[in-house]
């Protein structure tokens, strides 16, 4: 038995997302309530700014004595301007608090204040009802949709209306392509795209581009990019699987939710795109278990060369090993992918499409 | 087995059952008895389920021991999920079950010093030593410009560490300026209100300020001490820094792991980071060989490049973290650049090309190459990996009399070879080839190839059961790759440098001259004992005492046969981009590539 990796690409499914905070918060939904993409469903205070004010070298004091002179201690909320030690006598001499924030060390003659956090504010992303609180980190959210999973993403969030801008998996995004009518909208191209659509992307206030491929040499300008990006298949000039293009085309016109969060260990996190369908769905539409074994009629994907990209179904699992154009020995599968005959795939190279 | 330690006497055990559990491929092997020597049986390999849909190591072992199963029949769990131990009559459990692992995050560092070639290296070489990222370096000396507390404070909050590892001062030398990045990590931490994210601090600096350090932390901050990384300006004790980071990896990275408890409970040994067992495995080897000389291994993983090395008892481990034949390919290309890796290529290749195709691989870290240009690729990459895990870790050994020749590695008896892109090479003249690529070993060695990638955990194996490991080892455990011969010294190109004349044990012999700038492979299969008789030329080195010196040794075939390296050292790849691609299409085709 081998466990391939899997990845979602359906037409139809129920989706359950975790919508996380990086850091403990409040969360802001209860179980049961129904969510919009741009509701809070939790917010947090992010680590802030902070000032260290040297209280003893200001005061020209030890700084045991500077302890002494302290107003504030660990704790006190103070105001920008606040007096948070004082020498008294002749030369009576104040030290004021440079922040409004809070003391959060004192000690050595110094004293340590926050600046008052910036809020981080996590929206849902997504239609459907909260089925699940995660206790000062976030919800569970409840969807219908199609879902088209992805392998590289640029960390950032959308959501609008679904634009098809190429009419084959294998056309690349071209900067005239990105018009008016693009205007808060989520795009879909097919095998790379030119630098150029980066700043029509801006200025057209695009919320997302699904792509097969992204060029290596745009992977810093793609980071920047403040709209989501999620390349379906990887680096280089890679058209986007056959079926994954055809849900996203399909789906033109519909509003999708693209997230561009991808995390490679550790917790795997797979940038995906989102589309809820008003279809009262109650199952998924495919017929693959979730972690379950590689097995005859699967729909899979091909990951390396010679057929990256193809995907088709297992039509045979060999028992033994075959030897592949490197000369290495190595059990796979046979794949139909629409030629004569299947192809022998080493079992590492799939990646089962559920 | 001899050697120079005596081992107690044991009770014998049969069958052991062997998993490494690495950031992308779980591997589980059977070795078993056969006639009274151990045999390998079967191994299964799956990749990793640390993560979604399983979360749970336990189940990607669970699942390598199923090929096994499958292929031999044999039950290892119960109908309750428990592994059987010890084995059962009727083909059923084992007597022994050994675990590693380096599927977990690296331990997160903020490393804190006074000068950079000094107490910072130390506490970079000690870092080094387990799995660790270091993600940011504070250093007294100004090279980096001189940053303010308030600056030093944010630099470490923003790196959100596991450790702060505080080094700096001989003992009894500087204070101040130690104690200044003391009250800076303190003042970071108190940043950090969840007390579980709070980060420790390791202080390995100036061993008089340990009080006056504790007192200043005030207990509001887990402290760690050790010795002092820098006691001197020219002494060196890495070791105690290296075992505080390396118990916190345990407790904190590889301990959270799903499912580990789980097979923690299936080992009397317990599990070990897959790094540090590999190291014990060289120590063990070294052991066992001429303590004139040094032991060194190689593991180059999915996710991490492993150096150990064994000089004059002392074992020196050195993990690279941020090295991997999949992850941290991105950061690698930004600092060495994508012809380093392109220059090892016997054909042309786009830049964009390779950048594409090894920044896939981190994305699907499991695959394989297909095609014969994306294994010279990987290959390639490998040769760099190790290339630059070695530049990390040389600094640090101490090689004494096996270091004959400055700039050029020591003498080295044995180099054991480990990692996915080693073991799976397709033929394995591209294994030897990597590593004498790589490493540029001088003199006589024998490269060991961990087949299996299973030596370390029995290395693991040998603190309890130290004769069934040493059995094992020769029994399945590791394979000869090739003995390799390298002759140092300088001569024209063509020119004859060694006479070289083996005398197989079944009778027969072959004479050969080798030339200047040959790579040449003399037939001896694996299980054939040899007497091999040099007689360099022009004073050149083959580490028989000497230039010029030749002299007689034993040795044994292995997968490749005989290496002669006559290549130079170091080595030269020629610069012009089609002549170089014909010279390594040549050096391929020499090994049987």
């Amino acid at each position: 038995m081998y466990y391939p990796s899997q990845s979602q690409a359906t037409p139809l499914t129920v989706v359950r997302r975790e919508r996380v905070l990086p850091v403990p918060g409040q969360v802001l939904v209860e179980i049961g309530d129904r969510v919009d993409p741009q509701q809070i469903v939790a917010e947090a205070a992010l680590p802030g700014e902070f000032r260290i004010v040297p209280v003893a070298r200001l005061l020209s004091v030890s700084p045991r004595r500077a302890a002494r002179m302290m107003r504030v201690k660990p704790g006190d909320a103070v105001e920008a301007g606040q007096v948070i030690a004082m020498r008294r006598g002749l030369s009576r001499l104040a030290v004021r608090s440079p922040i409004a924030g809070r003391v959060t060390a004192s000690g050595a003659g110094r004293v340590l204040i926050e600046a008052d956090s910036p809020t981080l504010q996590l929206p849902a992303n997504l239609y459907g009802e909260v089925a699940a609180v995660i206790e000062g980190l976030g919800a569970v959210i409840v969807s219908r949709g199609a879902v088209v999973q992805g392998v590289w993403g640029n960390g950032a969030e959308g959501f609008g209306v679904l634009r098809c801008l190429v009419k084959s998996p294998d056309e690349p995004l071209l900067a005239k392509m990105v018009d008016a009518s693009c205007h808060g909208a989520v795009l879909v191209g097919g095998t790379g795209l030119e630098e150029g659509v980066f700043e029509r992307a801006v200025e057209m206030d695009v919320r997302g581009i699904v792509l097969g491929g992204l060029p290596a040499a745009l992977l810093a300008r793609a980071r920047q990019t403040r709209c989501a990006i999620v390349a379906t298949e990887g680096i280089g000039a890679l058209p986007m699987a056959t079926p994954l293009f055809r849900i996203l085309s399909t789906n033109d016109g519909r509003e999708a939710a693209v997230n561009g969060s991808m995390r490679l260990r550790a917790g795997v996190v797979r940038p995906e795109v989102i589309i809820p369908l008003p279809a009262e769905a109650t199952s998924t539409s495919s017929t693959t278990e979730i972690g379950a074994p590689l097995a005859v009629g699967m729909r899979v994907r091909i990951v390396r060369a010679p057929h990256l990209g193809a995907t088709g179904t297992v039509a045979a699992l060999p028992p033994r090993a075959r030897s592949i154009e490197t000369g290495a020995r190595v059990r796979g599968a046979e794949v139909d992918i629409g030629l004569e005959a299947p192809v022998f795939v080493p079992l590492a190279n799939l990646e089962v499409l559920y | 087995v001899t050697g120079k330690k005596s081992m107690p006497e044991e009770q014998r055990i049969g069958s052991i059952l062997l998993a490494d559990c690495g950031t992308v491929t779980t591997k589980a092997v059977l070795l078993d008895r056969v006639d009274g020597e151990y045999h390998f049986i079967a191994c299964g390999e799956v990749p990793t389920t640390a993560e979604f849909p399983w979360a749970d190591v336990s189940i990607g072992i669970r699942q390598a021991v199923e090929a096994i199963t499958e292929i031999t029949g044999r039950r290892f769990f119960d109908a309750g999920g428990n592994l059987i131990c010890p084995e059962r009559a009727g083909q059923e459990g084992v007597d022994i079950f050994a675990a590693t692992i380096s599927a977990s995050q690296p331990l997160q560092v903020v490393l804190s010093g006074l000068v950079r070639d000094l107490s910072v290296a130390s506490g970079e070489r000690a870092a080094a030593g387990t799995y660790s990222l270091v993600k940011t370096i504070l250093a007294a000396d100004g090279r980096d410009g001189v940053l303010s507390e308030e600056e030093r404070v944010r630099r470490i909050r923003d790196a959100a560490p596991d450790v702060i590892c505080i080094v700096g001062g001989t003992d009894g030398g500087a204070a101040t300026p130690v104690l200044e990045f003391v009250e800076a990590a303190a003042l970071a931490c108190a940043l950090i209100e969840d007390g579980n994210t709070r980060p420790r601090i390791l202080f390995a600096g100036n061993s008089r300020l340990r009080e006056r350090v504790a007192s200043l932390l005030d207990g509001q901050i887990e402290l760690r001490v050790a010795d002092n990384v820098r006691p001197t300006l020219t002494e060196e004790s890495v070791y105690g820094a290296q075992a505080e980071l390396d118990a916190l990896y345990v407790s904190e990275k590889m301990g959270r792991l799903p499912g580990v408890d789980t097979v923690s409970g299936w080992s009397p040994v317990p599990l070990a980071p897959t790094a540090r067992a590999f190291g014990r495995l060289v120590h063990y080897l070294w052991y066992l060989g001429d303590p004139s000389r040094g032991v060194l291994g190689v593991d180059v993983g999915g996710a991490n490049t492993v150096v150990a090395a064994a000089f004059g008892g002392q074992l020196h481990t050195t993990v690279r973290s941020d090295l991997g034949t999949a992850f941290g390919i991105e950061r690698f290309l930004q600092q060495r650049g994508v012809e380093r890796i392109l220059r090892w290529l016997p054909e042309a290749m786009p830049a964009e090309e390779a950048q594409g195709l090894l920044l896939n691989k981190e994305l699907r870290p499991a695959s394989i190459p297909q095609v014969l240009r994306e294994l010279w690729l990987e290959q390639a990459l490998a040769r760099e990996l190790i290339r630059s895990a070695l530049e990390t870790a040389q600094p640090g050994w101490k090689p004494g009399a096996a270091q004959v020749h400055p700039r050029l590695l020591p003498l080295c008896d044995t180099i054991v070879v480990s990692g996915g892109v080693l073991a799976h090479a397709p033929r394995p003249g591209q294994a030897a080839l990597i590593v004498l690529d790589a490493l540029e070993p001088i003199g006589i060695t024998t490269l060991v190839l961990d087949e299996h990638g299973l030596a370390p955990a029995l290395g693991n194996v040998a603190l309890v059961k130290p004769l069934a490991a040493v059995e094992a080892l020769d029994g399945g455990g590791l394979v000869n790759l090739a003995t390799v011969v390298t002759p140092v010294g300088r001569a024209r190109r063509g020119e004859t440098v060694l006479s070289v004349r083996i005398s197989y044990d079944g009778g027969g012999s072959v004479e050969v001259e080798v030339h200047y700038g040959d790579l040449e492979v003399l037939p001896l299969p694996p299980g054939q004992q040899a007497t091999l008789e040099l007689r360099p030329l022009h004073r050149f080195d083959v580490g028989l005492g000497g230039p010029g010196r030749g002299g007689k040794r034993r040795v044994s075939g292995g997968l490749v046969g005989l290496i002669v390296d006559a290549r130079g050292r170091p080595l030269r790849l020629l610069a012009h981009p089609e002549r170089r691609q014909q010279q390594l299409r040549q050096w391929l085709l020499d090994v049987g590539g």
